[in-house]
């Protein structure tokens, strides 16, 4: 394992303590869930971003059901669960919550976190025609509301410059994350896709210059041990993109499944990994250029597209799944996860046109299915080992 | 299994024959005795699932022969399917769009407008002589076929099954994003890759949430999005739709809006229900001008139907086949019915629902920019609103109808009802002291029986 890991680990222990801490001497904390919450916005303005998400745990998730249906997927369900409990080290520091209007449960999970634990909750409205001139007008406006009530219950106020900075700031850890990333699916690779998933992760919580730090120690070192390692050739490895519905921190027992099975996993497109990091380009240091950088990136699955050609976040899968040699998708959907469980049929269609291999696994967090899935993976990756051959190829974002 | 037909003595044919005509939006006309010619005669060997009283799935035709506006309802009903397939070859433009929402844009464009029910009931019509049970074992089928193409988990499949899969004449795929549904947007996606797709057009109107009507930009863009709409449904009619033709829809459907709330004013106020609550659904839900494929009919139908209800009122009579003191409930949720019969055979009674009614109970500006206030309108149906806001209306109506017990119901796979369906219960309980029960329903399910002992437990437990 490569040793920065280790201290982001370590650091990552620290981090409630600071929250505490930073909370003491007036600095407030925001926690977000969503897809398009635009975090320079609350870095710039003085708040400390915490993106919220958890799962895995099945007992939060009974809690959850308490205040929404069981006919809702199990990720809000846990993240209601877990603000009632009130355990968590970080819920337990969030003044604020932030949610976006993308996936419409995450939406309601807003307005029942409003509603039963009297929360203040600030919601950004995200259009669905994302892609008309109108819709990102409507969209910056959201972004300038949502910053306006932010300053408002804050206190603080936005300044052109501190927004500049964290533009800055988070191009260069996108960049970094990017070029991190590109190592794990490399021939020779020394860091793990889980292990820069975990990376990507600690993002969530670590103060967001010192997670910049961070990554670029992490850089360093990968690109010192890359040099310095030598290719062990795996007749049997098979090369797997996982896409679909969120794996957020706690939640790893399909990935787990899939390394004792021997799997490798080289590229995702979920929303908990790499893909909120790519394509975001913010032109102008504003609250417009920050939103229109957001809305254009590869949309979330929750956002319909009526052509089916024209489709970015297919086109989006395609091109990762070139770049990172994939040889099958494994399509995680969670129950009663409509944006993607919907898409499944389709997705396999698309990607049985170019003879790519795909797998849905449909799941929730109970360990009851381990075994069956287990069983499916087991047989995926018999098939593909004996159905394609690998072609490694020079791997770069 | 307890079976009943539904059959019209001819006692009452008379009466029927003293009622009005209905004319159609094209101005022909159909007089009470071919109405009653064919609901006696040919309608139940045509439909003969119609008119089978099944006590697991209720009926379609009314069994209140003494309501001509209730026999006409079912009528129009039953010759939507006939009239479509005409009116399409005629060169009609057909819209699949959802419910909750008013039809007022696409009645502008010259574009008839059908939700799930009325897509479904096209489709059942071209096909004669079943019984309830082959009726509803072709729904089962029809839907396992859209959750091939879509999802397992689809309530709301727009359509797909018969769209895609079964060739029905529908243009165009257009209906609104709003909260009351959550598989919309990812079913009309699905339309994309339909067999179908390259003749179908697809389109979404977006509608913004959270204090949306309060937002002046949500409304300018859902302004944009109902131009866009109308400039589709143009692209498909070939005309062009005026800002004139929108304010003679918005009358038109304001008028159909206002004479429903009259006709449910007066039916809440009696202390007897005038009705039973299957025809009290119908009576209600034909002010939104869209439920027989035909603006017109609907607006005579339902004109006459006011004055029978008022009628009916004055004279205290009591809806077909309900008991003395029917306990009353309200019922919440998106495209849920209770089985009007099996509630009233346990001595209760529906007396409101909440889905079709927010709507219908919103009136348009009629001065000024008609896409404006279409908007405004649109994006404060109180269904749409934040928890509190939508309890607080619920609560009024609940009161409005003197109901006696509340139930949230919603189908597998609604997401986004089900989500609030607790939280709107907790505060309507605070509020009113009522009992309320949350229950999930199962759209096209074999087992209803579950879902009924819950109910019949609720309406026992109301004093």
């Amino acid at each position: 394992m490569i040793e920065t890991l280790q201290i982001i680990r370590n650091r990552l222990s620290q981090r409630p303590d600071e929250l505490k801490k930073a909370r003491e001497s007036g600095v407030k904390v925001l926690g977000w869930s969503g897809y398009n919450i635009p975090e320079e916005i609350i870095y710039a303005l003085g708040i400390i971003p915490i993106r919220i998400a958890i799962g895995g745990d099945e007992k939060l998730v009974e809690v959850g059901a308490r205040y929404i249906s069981t006919r809702n997927c199990v990720y809000v369900r846990e993240l209601l669960g877990l603000i009632d409990e009130g355990k968590d080290p970080y819920i337990k520091n969030i003044d604020v919550y932030a949610f976006d209007a993308t996936c419409l449960q995450t939406f309601r999970t807003a307005e029942l976190v409003e509603f039963y634990f009297k929360k203040d909750v600030f919601v950004l409205g995200v259009p669905r025609n994302f892609y008309w001139d109108e819709a990102k007008e409507y969209f910056i406006n959201e972004a300038k509301d949502f910053t306006a009530k932010l300053e408002e219950k804050t206190g603080l106020t936005l300044d052109a410059g501190k927004l500049e900075d964290a533009i800055r700031l988070y191009n260069k850890t996108r960049e970094t994350l990017i070029r991190i990333y590109a190592y794990q699916a490399s021939r020779n690779n020394v860091i793990t896709w889980d292990e820069v998933y975990e990376i990507i992760q600690a993002g969530y919580f670590l103060d967001r210059k010192e997670y910049l730090s961070l990554l670029e120690q992490t850089l360093d070192e990968l690109i010192t041990l890359q040099e310095n390692s030598a290719v062990t050739e795996d007749e049997n490895e098979v090369r797997l993109f996982i896409s679909g519905s969120i794996i957020p921190p706690g939640d790893r027992k399909l990935i787990n499944i899939i390394k004792k099975l021997g799997g490798r996993i080289v590229g995702d497109d979920l929303w908990s990994g790499i893909i909120p990091y790519l394509d975001l380009n913010i032109e102008e240091p504003t609250i417009a250029g920050v939103a229109l950088g957001y809305l254009n990136r590869t949309p979330h699955g929750a956002l319909p597209y009526l052509d089916l050609q024209s489709d970015r976040r297919l086109k989006k899968m395609f091109e990762l799944i070139d770049e990172f040699n994939a040889q099958g998708v494994i399509y995680h959907t969670l129950r009663y996860c409509d944006p993607y469980t919907f898409k499944a049929k389709e997705t396999k269609d698309v990607l049985a046109k170019r003879k790519i291999p795909f797998l849905e696994i449909h799941t929730e967090y109970a360990g009851s299915d381990i075994e069956a899935i287990r069983t499916r993976i087991e047989a995926f990756l018999e098939m593909i080992q004996n159905t394609t051959t690998l072609q490694y190829e020079k791997v770069s974002l | 299994m307890k079976k009943k037909k539904i059959s019209y003595s001819e006692e009452y044919r008379e009466q029927f024959l003293q009622s009005n005509n209905i004319t159609f939006n094209d101005g022909s006309v159909v007089k009470p005795e071919e109405i009653w010619d064919f609901l006696v005669n040919i309608a139940p060997k045509k439909y003969p699932f119609a008119f089978e009283d099944n006590m697991f799935y209720g009926s379609t035709a009314s069994d209140d022969a003494t309501l001509p506006a209730a026999l006409k309802n079912t009528y129009l009903n039953l010759t939507s399917s006939e009239r479509l397939e005409k009116a399409t070859a005629n060169g009609l433009k057909v819209a699949f769009i959802q419910g909750g929402q008013s039809v007022d844009p696409y009645t502008a464009a010259g574009v008839t407008a059908l939700r799930p029910a009325l897509v479904n009931m096209w489709t059942r019509g071209k096909k004669s002589g079943k019984s309830v049970s082959e009726e509803e074992l072709g729904r089962k089928t029809d839907k396992e076929r859209a959750y091939k193409g879509i999802s397992f988990e689809a309530c709301n499949t727009a359509g797909y099954e018969h769209i895609q899969e079964d060739n029905l004449n529908i243009h165009i795929v257009a209906p609104y994003s709003a909260l009351r549904c959550s598989d919309i947007s990812y079913s009309l996606e699905a339309h994309r890759h339909g067999k179908r797709k390259d003749e179908v057009k697809l389109f979404l109107a977006d509608y913004p949430m959270y204090h949306q009507s309060e937002k002046k930009w949500a409304i300018e863009y859902f302004v944009k999005n109902l131009q866009r709409l109308v400039k589709t449904l143009d692209e498909i009619t070939g005309k062009e739709t005026s800002e004139e033709d929108l304010k003679a829809a918005i009358k038109l459907h304001n008028q159909g809006r206002r004479i429903g709330m009259e006709l449910a004013d007066l039916w809440w106020s009696a202390e007897t229900p005038p009705t039973n609550g299957m025809d009290r659904s119908a009576l209600f839900t034909m002010g939104l001008l869209e439920m027989h494929a035909d603006t017109q009919a609907s607006l005579d139908v339902l004109t006459e139907a006011r004055d029978s209800i008022a009628e009916r009122v004055k004279n205290g009579i009591k809806g077909y086949g309900l008991v003395d003191n029917p306990k009353r409930l309200f019922v919440c949720g998106s495209c849920i019915h209770l089985d009007d019969y099996r509630v009233e055979e346990n001595g209760a009674v529906v007396v409101g629902t909440d889905n079709s009614w927010s709507h219908g109970s919103t009136l348009v500006a009629e001065e000024g920019d008609p896409y404006y206030n279409l908007a405004k309108a649109t994006l404060e149906y109180p269904y749409e609103q934040s928890i509190e806001k939508r309890a607080a209306w619920t609560i009024e109506q609940v009161k409005k109808s003197k109901a006696q017990g509340l139930l949230f119901l919603y189908n597998w796979g609604c997401n986004t009802q089900s989500a609030v369906a607790r939280a709107i219960c907790d505060i309507v309980k605070r509020e009113t002291g009522l009992p309320t029960l949350v229950s999930e329903n199962e759209l096209v399910g074999l087992q209803p029986e579950q879902q009924q002992n819950r109910i019949d437990a609720f309406i026992e437990m109301i004093r």
